[in-house]
């Protein structure tokens, strides 16, 4: 199976910057950040003692409407918990988070937004850390669907999405927590608990036995999964920004 | 509303002075554009566009829709711009700027009000459905001349893009996919473009694509926009200092010469595209082997 394609830093006047390609679905996503940036005119909104998250979707050939800004706020909400607010610099500022789509199909109206989530939660984050905002985790996520006839789908093409009985984006923290549960359709908790384990296989390889605690280090940082692919992606450009200094070691 | 970080003082001086002794600051003449860079995305009219450092995606799509009422044989023909903070921390999110309405003003002149695209071709049936053709411009980094790159862009996304084609049997209206019948491209009738000039020491150095550092220490600027056969379909000289009349004709010349050298190179990045999916198109039908 062809991976997802990605790339940090590709724009000039955002801090951080990301795209991201996701190979099943089609959609490809440029996403920006600015951080810490003054957020004027919005005096009363703004925390404090925190920064104030902002995230800004684009579609990319209709205008924002109801469904985008349904998706912005599961963003905000969960990033906000992830984003060190209270870093120096940060509070009474905003972390403004910009994605727009720039290929792919357009989503219609009544269509789900969760087969968009994951990519946009993979750029968000890919230009976070580009962008070196302060953060207590990184994350992964999956899109995990169920047919009618109950079979698990792990990365389901917008076809298979269409037909599926309940739809489930997942996402877990860099140390195997789940951070976000969103679902749609119809399902028991049976199918929701495989669902949970697909999704987890997906993000962070092999699913580990918890009961005697004991944690295969070699699982970690594995390729061809969600973390792994996010590790890869920062470690090459890291490799790249930093050649010089290799070089004359 | 935030701002741009202005020039310091010096740096505007810098620039003023360089331009008196007819030199710009990455070296340009007056009279020339910075290197254009035109690449395509994998649908039609999916055009990502660098002038410089500023950089544009367009994409084009269409839909079918009802026309309007008082024009019953007329498509829809929209541009649709909205600066976000990706292309200058400068830019809010979702609220309007100066920039924005200047650019969309200009966009909306130079290109739908001259009848660049022609929508009564876009008619299926009249007074029943039309096409709705709709460019969304997105603007990712910005260092000046925004009018006249996303100009460029919206133009060779016009071109480049082909709509499904659509028939009408027995009053019904059919829409064939791209797999079923070869979609058809949309009706240009002229290749209008815009050119904004900038004016600086009194008018005395007026030069075209300005970056944004030259665009914050201008005085006034000139927007010209015309077509290759020389026909002026948009002028403004929005505010700053005047501008001589007689320079305005020369510059209009100046603008003239630019817009039939940026209609060549945008033909050739289409030619070189076109060739390339006829290519890819005739492999894929050519093929022996099959998936199973």
């Amino acid at each position: 199976m062809v991976g997802p394609t990605a790339s940090l830093s590709n724009l000039s006047r955002a801090d951080g910057s990301a795209s991201f390609k996701c190979p099943t679905t089609g959609y490809k996503i440029l996403g920006s950040v600015n951080a810490p940036v003054e957020l004027p005119g919005r005096r009363d909104a703004l925390k404090p003692e925190e920064a104030t998250v902002e995230v800004f979707i684009k579609p990319g050939n209709t205008t924002a409407g109801v469904g985008e800004r349904y998706v912005e706020g599961i963003i905000r909400t969960m990033l906000q918990k992830l984003i060190l607010g209270r870093e120096r610099g940060f509070p009474r500022r905003g972390v403004v988070i910009t994605l727009a789509i720039v290929g792919g199909g357009a989503i219609a109206r009544g269509d789900s937004y969760l087969t968009l989530l994951p990519s946009l939660l993979h750029t968000s984050l890919l230009a976070l850390l580009s962008g070196a905002v302060p953060m207590s985790m990184t994350y992964s996520t999956a899109l995990v669907a169920v047919s009618k006839s109950n079979v698990i789908i792990s990365n389901p093409t917008l076809v298979e999405a269409k037909a599926a009985s309940s739809l489930h984006v997942l996402a877990f923290s860099s140390k195997g927590h789940l951070l976000l549960n969103e679902s749609q359709g119809r399902f028991d908790f049976d199918t929701w608990k495989t669902v949970q384990q697909c999704a987890h296989a997906l993000c962070r390889g092999v699913d580990l036995p918890e009961v005697d605690g004991d944690i295969a280090m070699e699982a970690q940082g594995d390729s061809g999964t969600a973390e792994g692919f996010v590790r890869e992606t920062v470690e090459n450009h890291l490799y790249r920004d930093y050649a010089w200094k290799i070089d004359t070691e | 509303m935030s701002k741009e970080a202005p020039l310091s003082i010096a740096e505007r001086e810098f620039i003023l002075e360089a331009l008196r002794q007819d030199s710009r600051l990455d070296g340009r003449t007056p009279d020339q554009f910075r290197p254009l860079k035109i690449s395509f995305g994998d649908e039609y009219g999916h055009v990502n566009l660098e002038l410089g450092n500023t950089s544009i995606i367009v994409r084009i799509s269409a839909e079918v829709t009802k026309p309007r009422d008082e024009r019953p044989f007329d498509g829809l023909f929209n541009i649709n711009l909205e600066l976000s903070a990706m292309g200058s921390p400068a830019w809010e999110n979702g609220r309007p700027n100066d920039v924005e309405s200047s650019v969309t003003h200009v966009l909306d002149s130079v290109i739908r009000h001259s009848n660049a695209l022609d929508t009564e071709s876009l008619c299926i049936l009249k007074g029943v459905s039309c096409w709705s053709i709709r460019a969304d411009v997105h603007v990712v980094a910005y260092d000046g001349n925004l009018t006249d790159a996303a100009c460029i862009a919206v133009m060779t996304g016009l071109q480049h893009f082909r709509r499904p084609d659509a028939v009408v049997r027995d009053g019904q209206v059919v829409v064939y996919g791209v797999e079923e019948r070869v979609p058809v491209a949309l009706n240009i009738t002229h290749k209008p473009l815009s050119v904004t000039f900038f004016a600086f020491n009194e008018s005395k150095n007026i030069i075209v694509d300005a970056t944004l550092k030259e665009e914050q220490a201008s005085e006034g600027e000139l927007v010209i926009g015309i077509n290759n056969g020389g026909e002026m379909c948009f002028m403004n000289k929005f505010s700053g200092a005047t501008i001589n009349a007689r320079e305005i004709v020369t510059r209009t010349s100046v603008a003239l010469e630019k817009v039939k050298d940026l209609n060549a190179q945008i033909d050739r990045a289409m030619q070189a595209d076109l060739a390339l999916r006829a290519k890819r198109g005739m492999a894929e039908e050519s093929r022996a082997e099959n998936d199973r």
